[in-house]
Parts: C-alpha cells; sequence; structure tokens
C-alpha cells in the first residue's frame, strides 16, 4: 500500500486533530508530526481495509463493496473491536437514510399531486442499485475536491 | 470523558417525522454530543476508496462504514501512543510514540514502512 506524493489523499487536519484530542484526556497535546502521522496511518488503514474488502466482496461475487465486506475486513485486519460499534453506526445510518428518502418522497407526492408515472419500487430497500451509482454522482456530499 | 467536553453544544438533528426535515450531511448520530465535528467527509473517503484500481464499485454504506472505521482507528492508535508518552510522564504526544505504537501493537504491523 503505497501513498503517492500528488495524489490528495489525506483525510483533514482539523477532523483528525479533533478526533484525537477527544480520544485523549485534557490537557495532553499532539506535536504536528505526530498528528500528521496518524492522519496518514488513516489514510493506509483506509486503502487496506478497502483492499481487504473488496477480496470480501470478490469472494461473494459482487462487483459493489458493501458494509458486510467492510465488517469482515475488520475482523480479518484484527480489528474485531470496531465491529460492533460499526454496527451500531450503521443501523442508526440506514435509519437515517430511510427517514430523508422518505421526506424528500414526501416532498415530492406535495410537488405533483397528479403524479402517476413515478415509479413505486424505487423506495424497495436502502441497497438498492441507486447506492452503486452514486460513487460516479455525488448526490449528498457536502465537499467535490476529488481530482482524478 | 475528553469528548464531552470538546463538544459544541449544538444539538444533534434527528430526522424529523416527515416533512420539512432539513437533512444533515450522511453522519450518524451516534457517539458523543458534538460528534458531527469528528465526522471525516465522504468524499475524502470515496476518493481512497476510488484510488484501489482493484475496486470496481463501492455502495454509500460501504464508504461511511470505512470512515466511521477510520475516525475509531485514529481514536485507538492516538490512545496507543499516549501510553507510550506517559510512561515518558510527558503530555504531548510526538511522533515517536506512534512509532512505538506501531511497533508494540499487531494490529498496527501493516504501517510498517507506511509512513516515512
Amino acid at each position: 500500500v503505497v501513498l503517492r506524493p500528488g495524489e490528495d489523499l489525506n483525510l483533514p487536519n482539523a477532523v483528525i486533530t479533533r478526533i484525537i484530542k477527544g480520544a485523549l484526556p485534557d490537557g495532553v497535546n499532539i506535536s504536528k508530526e505526530a498528528r500528521s502521522a496518524i492522519s496518514r496511518a488513516a489514510s493506509v488503514f483506509v486503502l487496506y481495509a478497502t483492499s481487504c474488502a473488496n477480496n470480501f466482496a470478490m469472494k461473494g461475487k459482487r462487483k459493489t463493496l458493501n458494509a458486510s465486506d467492510v465488517l469482515s475486513a475488520m475482523e480479518e485486519m484484527e480489528f474485531q473491536r470496531f465491529v460492533t460499534p460499526l454496527k451500531e453506526a450503521l443501523e442508526a445510518y440506514r435509519r437515517e437514510q430511510k427517514g430523508k428518502k422518505e421526506a424528500s418522497e414526501q416532498k415530492k407526492k406535495d410537488k405533483d399531486k397528479k403524479t402517476d408515472s413515478e415509479e413505486p419500487d424505487k423506495s424497495r430497500d436502502e441497497d438498492n442499485d441507486e447506492d452503486e451509482e452514486r460513487l460516479e454522482e455525488e448526490e449528498q456530499n457536502e465537499e467535490e475536491e476529488v481530482d482524478n | 470523558m475528553a469528548a464531552a467536553a470538546a463538544g459544541s453544544g449544538t444539538p444533534r438533528e434527528e430526522e424529523g417525522p416527515g416533512g420539512e426535515a432539513v437533512a444533515p450531511p450522511p453522519q450518524a448520530p451516534t457517539g458523543a454530543p458534538g460528534a458531527r465535528l469528528s465526522r471525516l467527509p465522504l468524499a475524502r473517503v470515496k476518493a481512497l476508496v476510488k484510488a484501489d484500481p482493484d475496486v470496481t464499485l463501492a455502495g454509500q454504506e460501504a464508504i461511511f462504514i470505512l470512515a466511521r472505521a477510520a475516525e475509531l482507528f485514529v481514536e485507538t492508535i492516538a490512545k496507543d501512543a499516549y501510553c507510550c508518552a506517559q510512561q515518558g510522564k510527558r503530555k504531548t504526544l510526538q511522533r515517536r510514540d506512534l512509532d512505538n505504537a506501531i511497533e508494540a501493537v499487531d494490529e498496527f504491523a501493516f504501517l510498517e514502512g507506511t509512513l516515512d
């Protein structure tokens, strides 16, 4: 796993610093070098986890990485202790996404009262094909700084 | 814990019961208050995932879980590094504390040679 210079695969310093400070007792500081190294480590972690998760997806003959692939990767990487909090986070995330979907569908209903052409089965489950496309077309993301 | 002190005090928005729900960015409302400030932006995580040539597609949930896992990882490695600093009775985490943690902890072995 190599981070090639020139690619901005860094995670924002401010967020990394906040997470570190949140994990440490009050009054403890972190040097710039240590923070920067932790940030790089986090990027390496994501790359490594992605690679592991992708192996599980391929084993399952799927082309799309899903959440359970990532959870399996955590176990393989010996970060089992992450699995429970991650599962909880996933539940909350799914509830939130469902709430958002319902909210926007409500808005749609309010807009076009005579909507009959809308396919009702677009909302069958959270894990439908729309998720795959989202990797290419960012709908909900806050920042789009990716320059491939 | 320190996390409570670091909180901004801004109440987290839960999704409304349908209607005028102001959709917050896709961040799970779990963990300490003010936790939204400690969330890695999904766009950056997505960029990392896309950097892997073997990955075809990744679902939104996968990206979210990876981001959350990375946050947990940062907490974990910071705490482990701090144990080393504590032995030196220092109050500032240094790079060498991190290196020591990487050497000492098996789960961090994948980091060896990658941070230079």
